[in-house]
C-alpha cells in the first residue's frame, strides 16, 4: 500500500515537471529562433497590427527602427568638420 | 504570482512610457544655448528657440523618413567662413533604400538630385519663423544631407553627404517665389563627402522635384493633433 502511494507520487511528480515544459525538439526550435521579436516594442507593433488588416505605422515605430540601428553605424563626415558651435 | 503581476505591470508601464516618449521629437536635436561659443550664436539660439523646436517637430512628424541628427539644428558658423558669420543649419539623414543605379550616377548628378529633392522644402521650413529672414544677425543657411551608399558585402555602411551653404538673399528670393530651385543651386556652395573623405566643392544643378510634397510612408499616421501641410 505504502509502495503504491510512493509510485503514484513519483508519476504525479514526473507529470507535473513535464506538463508545462517544452520537449528537447521544441527547445531546439526555440533556440534556433531566439529573437522572434527583437524587442518588446516589436511586440506592441505586432499586437496593434494583425494579418489581413492594413498596418498602422506611427512615428514611434519609425523612430524605434532608427534607434535600433537596423543599418548599423555608418561611416560619415563629422559635423565638427563642417560647422562650429 | 504577485511578483509576476508586478513584472508584467512594470513591463507594460515601460512600453507605455517608451511609446509616449517617442510621440515627441528628441530634444537633443536642437543645439542647446549653453553650447554656443559666441555671443551672436547664443543670441540667435535664444531668440529663435521656439522656432527651432518647431522646425524639429515639423520634420519629425511630417517627414518621418528623414532623421534630424543630434545637435543637427542650430545657428552654426560654417568652417570655411569668417568667424562672425552665423548660418541657420540643419543636418538630416535620409532613410532611402540604397540603390545601385543611383550609386552609379556621377557624384555631381547624385548631389544635384538630393539637392533638388530636399534643399528647397527644408529651406521653406527653416524660414517659417517670423522675422528670421529680416534678422541682421543671420547671414545664411546650411543644409547637410546624408544618405546611405549601397552596402558592400561584409563592410561597414558608409554615407554620402552634401553640405549646402546659401546666403540669405537667394533664400529669401526662393521662399518668396522670386527664384526657382535652379537659381538656388547656382547661388549655393556645395561640398561633397564620401564617408569621411572630402570630395571638394561640387557643381550642382537644381530642378523642381515634388517628392517631399507627394511622398507618404505607407500606412503612416501622424500623432493625434499633428497636422502636416
Amino acid at each position: 500500500m505504502r509502495r503504491t502511494q510512493l509510485h503514484m507520487l513519483l508519476i504525479g511528480a514526473a507529470l507535473f515537471v513535464t506538463a508545462g515544459c517544452a520537449n528537447s525538439e521544441e527547445w531546439q526550435i526555440w533556440r534556433s529562433n531566439p529573437t522572434h521579436f527583437a524587442s518588446g516594442d516589436h511586440i506592441t507593433f505586432s499586437m496593434r497590427n494583425k494579418e489581413g488588416e492594413p498596418a498602422r505605422v506611427t512615428r514611434g515605430d519609425v523612430e524605434l527602427a532608427r534607434q535600433q540601428n537596423w543599418f548599423g553605424k555608418a561611416v560619415t563626415v563629422s559635423q565638427e568638420e563642417l560647422l562650429e558651435k | 504570482m504577485r511578483s509576476r503581476r508586478l513584472l508584467a505591470a512594470a513591463l507594460g508601464a515601460g512600453l507605455i512610457v517608451t511609446g509616449s516618449a517617442l510621440a515627441a521629437p528628441p530634444e537633443d536635436r536642437v543645439l542647446s544655448i549653453e553650447q554656443y561659443t559666441t555671443e551672436k550664436g547664443r543670441a540667435l539660439g535664444q531668440k529663435y528657440a521656439a522656432a527651432l523646436r518647431e522646425l524639429n517637430a515639423g520634420i519629425y512628424h511630417c517627414m518621418p523618413w528623414v532623421g534630424v541628427e543630434k545637435e543637427g539644428i542650430g545657428f552654426f558658423r560654417p568652417r570655411h567662413m569668417d568667424s562672425a558669420v552665423r548660418y541657420l543649419s540643419l543636418r538630416i539623414t535620409v532613410d532611402q533604400a540604397p540603390s545601385q543605379e543611383f550609386a552609379q550616377w556621377p557624384v555631381e548628378r547624385r548631389a544635384s538630385a538630393m539637392f533638388s529633392r530636399y534643399v528647397g522644402p527644408l529651406l521653406r521650413r527653416m524660414t517659417a519663423a517670423a522675422g528670421l529672414l529680416s534678422d541682421s544677425m543671420l547671414d545664411g543657411f546650411t543644409v547637410i544631407i546624408d544618405w546611405l551608399q549601397p552596402l558592400q558585402s561584409g563592410a561597414q555602411s558608409v554615407t554620402e553627404t552634401i553640405a549646402v551653404f546659401i546666403e540669405k538673399r537667394p533664400v529669401s528670393d526662393y521662399v518668396a517665389g522670386r527664384a526657382m530651385t535652379r537659381d538656388l543651386a547656382q547661388r549655393a556652395v556645395v561640398f561633397g563627402y564620401d564617408g569621411k573623405t572630402a570630395l571638394g566643392q561640387l557643381k550642382v544643378a537644381g530642378w523642381e522635384d515634388n517628392f517631399v510634397k507627394t511622398f507618404h510612408v505607407a500606412n503612416y499616421q501622424p500623432e493625434p493633433g499633428v497636422t502636416c501641410r
